[in-house]
């Protein structure tokens, strides 16, 4: 009797601090809102800087694939905060040189610049619409940059493993979804590093009409880093695959570097031919 | 004849260039597979030739303009282009001797084999020829023929004082070639406070007159409109020391708003002066421009907003009392362009064109002079949507002034078939009252255009 009192103490007691513990992570480390926001660093803000070398595969319902391939500078100017961008083309022909620059800004609209070499136009682009495709892929804008933190409402749904990984997984509900242009997203976050695996887009309707995976991360300079993943768009049967093929951290860029001089002289030092 | 020579050539380059592209293709794989097997030195040449291959990049381009119905003026009545196009580009940047490489040089080069079966001419045009090279990490030194631009408008240029080629633009040619190259030296000096552009042009390019040939045209002395037979001299500024071009440019950001001043001292790049009524006789008169211009998010609706103005200082007629040259002016432009959601885009200008001394301008003008307003308004709407993952650009840009009355409409699409082939059509179409007025003048000439480019 007494032996059976003990046990069910004992379990009783291992049930009550399972449950508390699993609580205490929802409500504190491992909230919705935590969790996103160690998503958007881990993801959009490894390091002080980076240089990328990205090539973009577009393939449409047909098959026919179109290929981009660009070098990508950005630098930090505070952690979790304002970014800026440089975006060069190599490829296709008929936009090599082509190149853009953008001053990422939390709470306000991004600044953006278009250089074409062949009429020397430094143009300014209006950013009004984020969800704009980036260089005809099936990535936006917002996609590719990140939407602010404080724009959505984040809420830990549960844990789920994704091959190896074990991950969380957190819906992200936009507060004006109207302006957002979508319902919700899904997104499953590896625990150990932080990084996006898996995104679900939910339309308007609720319907998913977009899904996004990282296919392959390595670790480069002690940073996990994705380099390779897919968007699909399920409705248009397309998908776009971008591969990172060289990705450097901390290789010196300075915040006096991004003005009009940078997309009418390109830094050879950085993004080569 | 020798057109057609010429378009056998062309066509023969882009078969040669799709085939080798194959090639390359095929023997880069056998290269892969057998790679063990061939020693280092027999690998390197094929590379080293591939290498140079690699870094020439160009298009070849047919392009077709058939006119509406238009006058029977020019050279040529049925259209006003037919031509294959041939532009080839390539950058050097070498890496010694070491003092020339640190100052981080690049040499660019850009020429154009045109094949115009409208002039029946074969043509080659060095569009770009330059050296680059920052002797201090703050200074860029650009030397040579480049193309140059500055300002804030879209299709319509106050500060901008740099050669324009209206007849490649009124014909349906891309937009590249609405720009004519300079030859010049431009430095540019850079720092938070504020950086600085030089240009020097000591070789006086004008803009791409209309002249009849190719383009019917108010032909002032004639009194209409006239076509081949229009006759005039036009005289340059001849190249000397004090004829030297300069134009600057100071600029800073303030916030997010972009702020530039501008300043020039050259010569009017159209003919904008009689020498010799007569003899029809045109030259053209020295000029300095002041301006200034803005350009940042437009506050609470969004977008982008900008001003620009200028002051055209008509050097050889400041009292506006000499009929025969253009009087000084101001020019005021607003512009607005927003983006909206599923690809849309909105442009908005307008500009106004002031005649200063407009009291000595009616005074002294005798009749057959072509009218004038003393503030000439210009409207413009670009409207442009994209569709199938933005491979298909459909535009519309029009040109609409109350005060002349007349308008200009572009209608554009573009489709990027995939990544080499793009076909491009649209139109130009002119509309107005007066024979005399900047569009209306065109009218003869409205042309609908067709365009295939294969880029490599």
């Amino acid at each position: 009797m007494k032996k059976i009192l003990a046990v069910s103490i004992i379990v009783f007691l291992l049930f009550v601090s399972g449950f508390w513990t699993k609580n205490v992570c929802a409500q504190d480390t491992q909230s919705g809102k935590t969790a996103m926001s160690d998503m958007l660093l881990a993801y959009y803000y490894p390091q002080t800087d980076a240089k990328s070398e990205i090539s973009m595969r577009i393939v449409n319902r047909q098959g026919q694939v179109r290929e981009r391939r660009l070098t990508m500078l950005r630098l930090n100017q505070t952690p979790g905060g304002d970014q800026s961008y440089y975006i060069y083309f190599h490829e296709p022909a008929d936009v090599k040189g082509m190149s853009f620059l953008v001053l990422k800004h939390l709470g306000r609209d991004d600044d953006r610049w278009m250089y074409l070499p062949a009429i020397d136009l430094v143009k300014r682009i209006a950013t009004s619409d984020k969800r704009t495709s980036f260089a005809g892929s099936d990535f936006t804008y917002e996609d590719v940059s990140g939407r602010a933190l404080d724009e959505d409402a984040h809420e830990l749904i549960g844990e789920e493993d994704l091959n190896i990984y074990h991950c969380l997984v957190v819906k992200s509900t936009p507060k004006r979804p109207d302006e957002a242009g979508f319902s919700y997203r899904k997104f499953w976050i590896d625990k150990a590093t932080h990084l996006p695996l898996k995104v679900e887009h939910y339309n308007i309707k609720g319907k998913l009409y977009k899904v996004y995976e990282t296919q392959d991360i390595q670790t480069l300079q002690d940073t996990p880093t994705i380099t390779k993943a897919t968007m699909k768009d399920l409705a248009g049967e397309r998908y776009t695959e971008i591969t990172m093929k060289e990705v450097s951290y901390n290789v010196g860029i300075t915040s006096d570097i991004f003005q009009e001089r940078l997309l009418r002289r390109p830094p050879r030092q950085w993004i080569g031919d | 004849m020798l057109s057609k020579v010429c378009s056998f050539i062309i066509i023969a380059f882009i078969l040669a260039i799709s085939i080798s592209d194959v090639s390359f293709a095929e023997s880069a794989s056998i290269n892969s597979e057998k790679i063990g097997n061939i020693p280092q030195d027999e690998r390197k040449s094929p590379d080293a030739w591939a290498k140079i291959f690699d870094s020439v990049h160009g298009f070849i381009e047919t392009a077709y303009g058939p006119k509406f119905l238009g006058d029977k003026l020019t050279q040529k009545n049925d259209y006003n282009l037919l031509e294959q196009r041939l532009q080839l580009k390539v950058a050097y940047r070498p890496q010694k001797p070491a003092w020339l490489a640190s100052w981080n040089p690049e040499f660019f080069y850009k020429g154009d084999l045109l094949s115009d079966e409208y002039k029946e001419i074969l043509r080659y045009q060095t569009r770009e020829g330059y050296g680059l090279v920052s002797p201090l990490s703050w200074m860029d030194a650009k030397l040579g023929r480049q193309i140059l631009t500055w300002g804030t408008g879209d299709y319509l240029f106050i500060n901008d004082v740099f050669p324009k080629d209206y007849e490649s633009f009124f014909i349906g040619r891309d937009d590249e070639y609405l720009k004519a190259p300079s030859d010049a030296g431009k430095f540019s000096i850079y720092s938070q406070l504020v950086s600085v552009d030089v240009v020097v042009i000591p070789f006086f390019t004008p803009d791409v007159s209309i002249r009849g040939d190719r383009l019917s045209f108010y032909d002032n002395f004639l009194g209409r409109i006239a076509g081949k037979e229009s006759s005039w001299i036009f005289t340059e500024p001849a190249v000397q020391f004090e004829n030297t071009e300069i134009a600057t440019r100071l600029y800073r950001n303030l916030g997010e708003y972009e702020t530039a001043i501008y300043a020039f001292k050259g010569f009017f790049n159209q003919p904008v002066g009689i020498k010799n009524e007569s003899a029809k006789e045109v030259f053209y008169p020295k000029l300095a421009v002041f301006g200034a211009s803005i350009r940042g998010p437009a506050p609470s609706v969004g977008g982008i907003a900008s001003g620009e103005i200028g002051y055209s200082d008509s050097l050889q007629d400041r009292s506006g009392e000499n009929r025969l040259i253009e009087n000084s002016g101001m020019k005021y432009l607003l512009g607005y362009e927003r983006d909206f959601p599923k690809d849309w885009r909105i442009g908005m200008q307008y500009f106004v064109e002031q005649m200063l001394n407009f009291d000595e301008f009616k005074a002294n003008s005798q009749p057959g002079d072509i009218p004038r307003d003393e503030f000439r308004q210009l409207l413009t709407f670009r409207i442009t949507k994209l569709f199938w993952l933005q491979t298909l650009e459909a535009s519309l840009f029009t040109f609409y002034s109350p005060t002349d009355s007349d308008a200009y409409i572009r209608p554009r699409l573009a489709w990027q078939a995939n990544d080499r082939w793009k076909l491009t059509v649209g139109a130009n179409i002119f509309f107005g009252k007066h024979d005399w007025t900047e569009f209306d003048q065109l009218e003869g000439n409205d042309n609908f255009y067709i365009r295939l480019r294969y880029s490599f």
